[in-house]
C-alpha cells in the first residue's frame, strides 16, 4: 500500500533528474529515506501487532526505494560501458531487482496479516505485552 | 557454458513441491511423490557432487575438484544469474541431503494425516528450493531471493500447529525475518550501487583490483558488514539468536531437525562464502576519504584486510554464543529447550574456527574452515537426529518435559541408545563425527596460538569451557529423561517402532561417518580450499565480458 504512495513519486524524481543539476534528488530522496526507516522503526516498536505489521511493511518498501535510488537516477552507475554514445540511461537492473522485491513483499505482508488475524483469534489479544505474557 | 547437473537438484525439489500441491487429493500419492522426489534430490546431489569432488579425491587416490557452473537462461556472466556448484557448495548440498532424507521419512509417519495432506510436503520441498537455490547461487540478489523461498515456507511450518504459543513463536519470528530481508535488501544495493555487479565472483575480482575499477572498498566493508549481520541472524549467532529457542519448540520436531540442521547451515555458508570467497583479498584502501577519516579518528583501517577486520567480530560472537547456549541449555527442564539452546552453543564453535581462520596466516585459515566445516556437518546430523528423538519421545510419552520423563532407559533402550549415541556425538567422543569436529576446532587454535594470534589462548579457554558446559547439559538430559525409575507417563508409553527404526538409523551415522572420517576430512578440505581459491571460482564463472 505505502508502495504506491511511496514510489510514485520516486520514479516521477527519476525522471525529472536527467539534466545536469541532479543532486538534488538525490538529497530529498535521502531525507524521504530517513523518515521511512525512522516511521518503520517507530511503528514496529509498538506494542500493537498490527502496528507492527505495518512498520514491517514500511521499512520493505523503505528499502525499495532506497534500492531504486542505488541504481543512480543520473545513470551513474551503469551496468556495461555504453562508450559515452548514448549518453546517460537510468539503470534498468535495480528496477527489475525491485519488482522482485515488491512481489516478495507482497507474499509476505499477506502471510504477516493472516498471522496477526490467528494471533488475534488465539489470544483474544493484539497487544504484545498481553500476547508475550502467557 | 553450462551444466545442467548443477542446475538439476534445484528443478527436482522445485517439480516434487508443485506435484504434491497437485495430488492433495491422495494423501498416499502425495506422500509417494514426496519420498520420490526426497530420492530424486539425493540423487541430483550425489550426481553433482560426484562430478565436483571425484571419488579419488574422497579416497587420496588423486583426482582434481572442478567448478561448475549454470548460467540461467545462457545469459552470459556477470547479466545473467550464475549457479555456481564448487567444492564448498556441494559439501552443504550432501550435509542437507543427510539431514532432510531420514527427516522427511520421519515427517510421513510422525505428521498428522490429515496436515500432511494440507500443505507439509509442498512445503517442505519449497523449503529445501529455498535451501538448494542458496547453496548454489553465484549471485548475490538470488542470494536474497532464495533466502526469501526459504523462509516463507519456514514461516508458515513453524505456526503449523496453530495454538497460542505457536503462533506468538511465529509473529516474532516472521517480524524479525521480515525486517533481516529488508536490511539485506538495503545492503544488497548498496554493495551494487558501489562496486557496479551483482555477481559474487564479478564482486571477489573487482574488489581484489579496487583501484583498477575506481571503487573505494570502505562502503563495501560497512554494507558487508550488514549482510553478515542478516547471516548471523539466520545462523542464530549472538547477538541474534533470541529466536532461536521459542521457534524450535513451536516447529514439528522434523521441521525443529531441519531447521537446526540444515537453514542454520545456509546462514553460515553464506559467511563463509561472503567473507572468505567475496571479501577474500579486498583491503581497505587508504588513499579514499572515509578511510582517511576512519584513520584521523583513530580507528587506523587502513590497509587492513576486511578478513582481518571481521575476524574480532566474529570472534566475540562466537565467544557469546557458546557461553549463553551453554549456560542457557544447562538450565533448562524440557528437550527440546535444551536442543535448541544447545544449537546456539555448536554453532558458536563454528563460528569460533571462522574467527580463528578469518584472522589467521593461509594455514590457520585452512585448518579453521576445515574444523568449521567438518563441526557443521556433525552437528547438523547430531542435532537434527536428537530433534527427531524428542519427537519421538513426545509420540511415545506424550511429553518432553523433564518432570513427566524419567527411567526412558529401561522402558525404551533403542530410543534412549539413539539419544546417547546422539549426545555424545555432541560432547565429542571418539571415534564418533563430534570428536573430529572438537578436535579440529582445538587443533585450529593451537596453530593459531603457534601463529601468535592474539586472541586463540581465549579462543582455547572458551572452548574448552564450552566443551565442559556441553558435558554438563548432555549428563543432565541423560539423567532426567532417560535414567532412575520409569515415571507414570514413561510406564504407559507405547513403541512408535517406525519412528524409532528410523531415528536409530539416522544416528547411526555419527558413528559411521567418524570410523570412516578420512573421506569426510577430505572433503571438507576440499571445500575449504574451494571457500578461499577466488581465482578458481573467478575464472569458472567468467565474468570477464567487461571492461
Amino acid at each position: 500500500m505505502s508502495a504506491v504512495t511511496v514510489g510514485t513519486p520516486t520514479i516521477l524524481l527519476a525522471s525529472t533528474s536527467a539534466g545536469s543539476e541532479a543532486g538534488q534528488p538525490q538529497v530529498v530522496l535521502a531525507i524521504v529515506l530517513g523518515l521511512l526507516f525512522a516511521l518503520g522503526t517507530f511503528l514496529v516498536l509498538r506494542k500493537d501487532v498490527v502496528r507492527v505489521v505495518w512498520g514491517v511493511t514500511i521499512i520493505s518498501q523503505a528499502a525499495n526505494v532506497y534500492l531504486v535510488t542505488m541504481g543512480g537516477l543520473r545513470g551513474a552507475v551503469p551496468i556495461i560501458s555504453h562508450g559515452g554514445a548514448h549518453g546517460e540511461v537510468t539503470d534498468p537492473l535495480v528496477q527489475a531487482l525491485v519488482l522482485t522485491a515488491i512481489v516478495i513483499g507482497f507474499g509476505t505482508t499477506a502471510f504477516a496479516l493472516v498471522l496477526t488475524y490467528r494471533v488475534y483469534e488465539e489470544h483474544g489479544t493484539i497487544d504484545l505485552t498481553e500476547v508475550s505474557g502467557r | 557454458m553450462s551444466e545442467h547437473v548443477v542446475v538439476a537438484p534445484l528443478v527436482v525439489a522445485l517439480v516434487t513441491a508443485i506435484l504434491t500441491l497437485g495430488t492433495r487429493r491422495y494423501p498416499r500419492g502425495q506422500r509417494a511423490v514426496s519420498l520420490l522426489g526426497i530420492g530424486a534430490y539425493a540423487v541430483a546431489v550425489l550426481a553433482l557432487a560426484s562430478r565436483v569432488v571425484p571419488l579419488g579425491v574422497l579416497t587420496g587416490s588423486g583426482g582434481t575438484t572442478e567448478t561448475l557452473t549454470y548460467q540461467v537462461s545462457n545469459w552470459p556472466a556477470p547479466f545473467g544469474i550464475s549457479l555456481v556448484a564448487d567444492a564448498l557448495s556441494a559439501f552443504m548440498l550432501v550435509l542437507a541431503v543427510a539431514v532432510v532424507v531420514p527427516a522427511l521419512v520421519f515427517s510421513a509417519l510422525y505428521v498428522e494425516e490429515f496436515a500432511q495432506r494440507v500443505s507439509y510436503h509442498s512445503l517442505f520441498h519449497f523449503m529445501l528450493a529455498g535451501v538448494t537455490g542458496a547453496f548454489l547461487t553465484g549471485d548475490i540478489f538470488n542470494l536474497f531471493v532464495w533466502f526469501e523461498v526459504m523462509l516463507m515456507p519456514s514461516y508458515v511450518l513453524v505456526v503449523f500447529y496453530g495454538r497460542a504459543e505457536h503462533t506468538r513463536a511465529a509473529l516474532q519470528y516472521t517480524v524479525l525475518n521480515l525486517l533481516g530481508s529488508a536490511v539485506m535488501l538495503v545492503a544488497i544495493g548498496g554493495i551494487y550501487a558501489t562496486v557496479g555487479t551483482l555477481n559474487m565472483a564479478d564482486i571477489a575480482r573487482r574488489l581484489a583490483h579496487a583501484g583498477e575499477f575506481g571503487i573505494d572498498p570502505a562502503p563495501v566493508l560497512g554494507l558487508g558488514a550488514i549482510l553478515f549481520a542478516v547471516f548471523a541472524l539466520k545462523a542464530g549467532i549472538v547477538p541474534f539468536q533470541f529466536w532461536v529457542p521459542a521457534a524450535y519448540r513451536a516447529a514439528p520436531a522434523p521441521i525443529a531437525a531441519v531447521m537446526a540442521g540444515v537453514t542454520k547451515k545456509v546462514g553460515i555458508y553464506a559467511i563463509i562464502r561472503l567473507l572468505f570467497t567475496v571479501f577474500g583479498t579486498a583491503t581497505v584502501g587508504g588513499g579514499l576519504a572515509p578511510a582517511r577519516i576512519a584513520e584521523g579518528l583513530g580507528f587506523g583501517m587502513a590497509g587492513k584486510s576486511f578478513l582481518g577486520l571481521f575476524g574480532p567480530v566474529l570472534f566475540l560472537m562466537a565467544i557469546g554464543s557458546i557461553l549463553l547456549g551453554g549456560l542457557g541449555a544447562v538450565s533448562r527442564n524440557d528437550l527440546d529447550d535444551i536442543l535448541a539452546y544447545s544449537s546456539i552453543g555448536q554453532v558458536g564453535f563454528i563460528v569460533l574456527a571462522l574467527a580463528l581462520a578469518a584472522t589467521g596466516p593461509q594455514a590457520v585459515r585452512t585448518a579453521g574452515l576445515i574444523a568449521a566445516l567438518v563441526y557443521s556437518l556433525n552437528h547438523a546430523i547430531a542435532k537434527s537426529a536428537l530433534f527427531l528423538i524428542s519427537g519421538t519421545v513426545y509420540e511415545a510419552v506424550g511429553s518432553i518435559r523433564f518432570d513427566a520423563l524419567g527411567g526412558l532407559s529401561t522402558r525404551r533402550p533403542i530410543l534412549a541408545s539413539s539419544f546417547f549415541l546422539g549426545g555424545i556425538a555432541l560432547v565429542g567422543i571418539p571415534p564418533l563425527t563430534g570428536f573430529f569436529g572438537k578436535l579440529l576446532v582445538f587443533d585450529t587454535a593451537g596453530k593459531a596460538i603457534v601463529a601468535g594470534e592474539p586472541f586463540a589462548g581465549v579462543a582455547l579457554i572458551v572452548a574448552l569451557a564450552g566443551a565442559v558446559l556441553t558435558i554438563a547439559y548432555v549428563s543432565r538430559a541423560w539423567n532426567r529423561a532417560f535414567w532412575g525409575s520409569p515415571s507414570d507417563p514413561v510406564t504407559r508409553s507405547y513403541q512408535p517402532t517406525a519412528l524409532v527404526a528410523v531415528v536409530a538409523a539416522f544416528v547411526l551415522l555419527v558413528a559411521v561417518l567418524g570410523i570412516g572420517f578420512d573421506p569426510v576430512y577430505r572433503a571438507a578440505e576440499a571445500a575449504a580450499h574451494a571457500a578461499t581459491d577466488r581465482t578458481e571460482y573467478v575464472e569458472a564463472v567468467a565474468p570477464e565480458v567487461i571492461g
